[in-house]
């Protein structure tokens, strides 16, 4: 059946006699839409959230062609054909803004349970949309099908509208409150977009296709509003590309994507040929030209700012390299300075003994006095090149442990002997105390356990101008640890001291006070060969003049 | 062939949703087009003409100032029906404006002043025209 009193179109749509709205209002939101939605799927077609906003944009469109066929058609059949989709498409667009929304929040797909409960919603209008309850005959007079459309079934699909914006916000605003501020910034674009767009197509439609039912015919023009939802929606989603990546489309992309937008506004002059469609496209055209300038600006900005980022890392590597490999050459170096030191310092060490011991005759007092000096300065030095190998072993990776069960608290023992004299010397009571419930057998590298326990206990003599120095030996049977705390009454330290003295080099901040010599290497190296075996070493100290407690501490053997 | 039938199991599960969908308008557009096209199964309505001297009849206008009117019954009739009797075009078919006997749907509404208002029905005697 035609409908008598309309002329027929040509090229499907195109008809004399219409509102002037009509086609302002759909070409450009159907071409907005579809270009989007073409150019976010073709750049990154793998991506569940570029597809969604695809198929919403699909959606549209296909709701914008049917909606231009029933103003445009006189065919009532054809119509009929057509009408049935209003219903199924709405209903699409609102489930498929759920998912969309849903997966952008989470950045993952949705539950089987989700898909399911969306399928319900959507799949009775589907079942539904063909027979009588949506659609029943048609008006040839008016060319419409309003007075047979069925109210409930309308009111149902257009309903599932409001449910998608509910649902959308609660989706956004859950995902607000834990979200960051980049990611606050995307869900309000997201939000203001698709809630305007949703708002004004179903609100728009609703009340127009109620309003024609009602006789109203006036009104059904209503919906020509509700399209321009969409154009918000997808300025907010062409932000959320260029500002955000959200979708994963490059800057380059996104120039391009301004471009095309420019070139299908401006197209819409080939066909648009009243006063009124030449001056709204001219503004639209305008509109979108600055829109697309702040956006290529804000594209070109990124890419100047990504490229000295880029540029800044370059430079940063190949500094990097090159501190590694001046680290390298300095290891390298003081490994070899320090084995060509040793050897000479050797002779200079025996031969001062030597002549101490009288091997080549009596030596008058004085020259013994400066022997004695040669003696100290070399012991002194050769300490100093141990330190400094052992450090740039450590470093290297090189130092070596042979482990082996002993009884630290004889070593402890012993190493306090042999650090009596010297104590005794520089007018210092040095003392051994033990404490065990076990039998203090750990297991370890007994000569680096030694020489970490003479040099704790160097470091007391150095900074103990007067009082004493306990070794005390003792056992943690519960952490299965034994512990040789080194106690003196020296200079002790502040609080946030008490790290920085186990680093390279470092001393005490009240060292110089004590007059005292040394690499700054010894705590250092007895740390790191602690940790090595299983162990540690800490220090304590109740604050400046309150002295100092080193404290050895490796596992026992169980 | 136990894997190609799994994998083709599991693909449908994973796009069950756009699957479910894509069939569901695959019908309904099968069904719509049999239905509006093929059957041409709905119902039409169209202006019939009438007589305001003896019917109770709904006015229109002929042209946007209404310079002129017409009066006007609403016919409703099934459009299968009226294909097989008048083709595509009801203006040049008589037949189209009454109601056969062996037609089952077929209902000629006249105004009612009680249901669409006493403004709206036209019922002219020889004084007032």
């Amino acid at each position: 059946m035609i409908c008598h009193w309309y002329e027929a179109p040509s090229y499907l749509f195109f008809t004399s006699d219409l509102p002037a709205l009509l086609y302002y209002s759909h070409f450009p939101a159907m071409v907005v839409a579809l270009t989007v939605g073409l150019f976010v799927f073709l750049n990154a077609r793998n991506l569940l959230l570029n597809r969604l906003l695809f198929a919403i944009a699909l959606c549209f469109s296909g709701w914008t062609v049917i909606n231009l066929i029933a103003w445009t058609n006189i065919e009532s059949g054809f119509i009929l054909f057509t009408w049935t989709f209003f219903a199924a498409l709405q209903a699409l667009i609102s489930v498929l803004s759920i998912y969309f929304v849903a997966v952008f929040v989470t950045k993952k797909d949705i539950s089987h349970t989700f898909k399911l409960g969306l399928l319900a919603l959507v799949a009775p209008v589907l079942l539904l949309a063909g027979t009588d309850l949506n659609i029943a005959g048609f008006n040839l007079d008016y060319c419409d099908a309003f007075d047979y459309e069925g109210v409930a079934f309308l009111t149902y699909y257009s309903f599932l509208g409001v449910v998608a914006m509910f649902w959308i916000a609660y989706l956004l605003i859950k995902h607000y409150n834990t979200a960051d501020k980049a990611l606050r910034k995307q869900i309000l674009l997201m939000g203001v977009g698709i809630e305007s767009f949703l708002f004004l197509f179903f609100a728009m439609v609703y009340i127009g296709s109620i309003a024609a039912i009602a006789d109203f015919y006036e009104s059904s023009q209503l919906e020509f509003y509700g399209l321009f939802g969409m154009t918000i929606f997808m300025t907010m989603m062409g932000i959320l590309i260029v500002q955000f990546k959200t979708f994963n489309i490059g800057a380059h992309a996104s120039q391009a994507l301004v471009v095309a937008l420019l070139i299908l506004v401006a197209s819409q002059f080939t066909y648009v040929t009243t006063t009124t469609g030449i001056i709204l496209t001219s503004i639209t055209l305008v509109l979108t030209a600055v829109s697309g300038l702040i956006i290529v600006r804000s594209v070109n900005k990124e890419i100047q700012q990504r490229q000295e980022i880029q540029n800044l890392a370059e430079r940063l590597k190949k500094a990097n390299k090159r501190l590694r490999e001046l680290d390298q050459m300095k290891s390298e170096f003081v490994s070899i300075a320090s084995h060509q030191l040793r050897s000479p310092l050797t002779s200079i060490r025996g031969y001062a003994s030597m002549l101490l011991e009288g091997t080549y005759g009596k030596l008058s007092q004085k020259a013994t006095e400066a022997i004695n000096r040669i003696s100290e300065s070399s012991q002194y030095m050769a300490a100093s090149v141990e330190d400094y190998l052992n450090v740039s072993r450590i470093e290297a990776g090189n130092m070596k442990y042979e482990m082996m069960d002993f009884n630290l608290k004889d070593e402890a023992s012993h190493v306090t002997d042999d650090k009596r004299q010297e104590a005794t010397k520089k007018g210092l009571l040095i003392s051994f105390k033990s404490d065990l419930d076990l039998h203090g057998i750990v297991n370890a590298d007994i000569g680096k356990t030694r020489q970490i326990l003479h040099n704790l206990i160097n470091n007391a003599l150095k900074y103990t101008p007067r009082g004493t120095i306990t070794v005390f030996a003792h056992d943690d049977k519960k952490a299965k640890q034994m512990h040789v705390d080194i106690i003196d009454s020296g200079i002790g330290m502040k609080q946030d001291e008490l790290e920085d003295i186990f680093d390279k080099f470092e001393r005490a901040h009240n060292a110089n006070q004590t007059n005292v010599t040394g690499t700054g290497l010894g705590l250092f190296v007895a740390r790191k060969m602690a940790r090595a075996m299983g162990g540690d070493v800490t220090a304590h100290s109740d604050g400046v003049g309150h002295g100092s407690t080193f404290r050895l501490t490796l596992p026992l053997q169980m | 062939m136990t894997s190609s039938g799994g994998s083709v199991f599991g693909y449908i599960k994973q796009h069950f949703f756009f699957i479910t969908i894509m069939t569901l308008l695959l019908l309904l557009l099968g069904a719509s087009y049999v239905r509006f096209i093929v059957l041409t199964d709905y119902l039409v309505t169209f202006e019939g003409e009438c007589d305001p001297y003896t019917e109770s009849c709904f006015e229109g206008c002929e042209d946007d100032e209404c310079t002129e009117v017409y009066y006007y019954n609403l016919i409703e009739r099934h459009a299968t029906e009226l294909y097989e009797r008048c083709g595509s075009d009801v203006l040049e078919c008589d037949e189209a404006f009454e109601c056969q006997k062996d037609v089952n749907i077929c209902n000629i509404t006249f105004c009612d002043p009680e249901v669409d208002g006493e403004d709206v029905c036209i019922r002219l005697t020889e004084e007032t025209s």
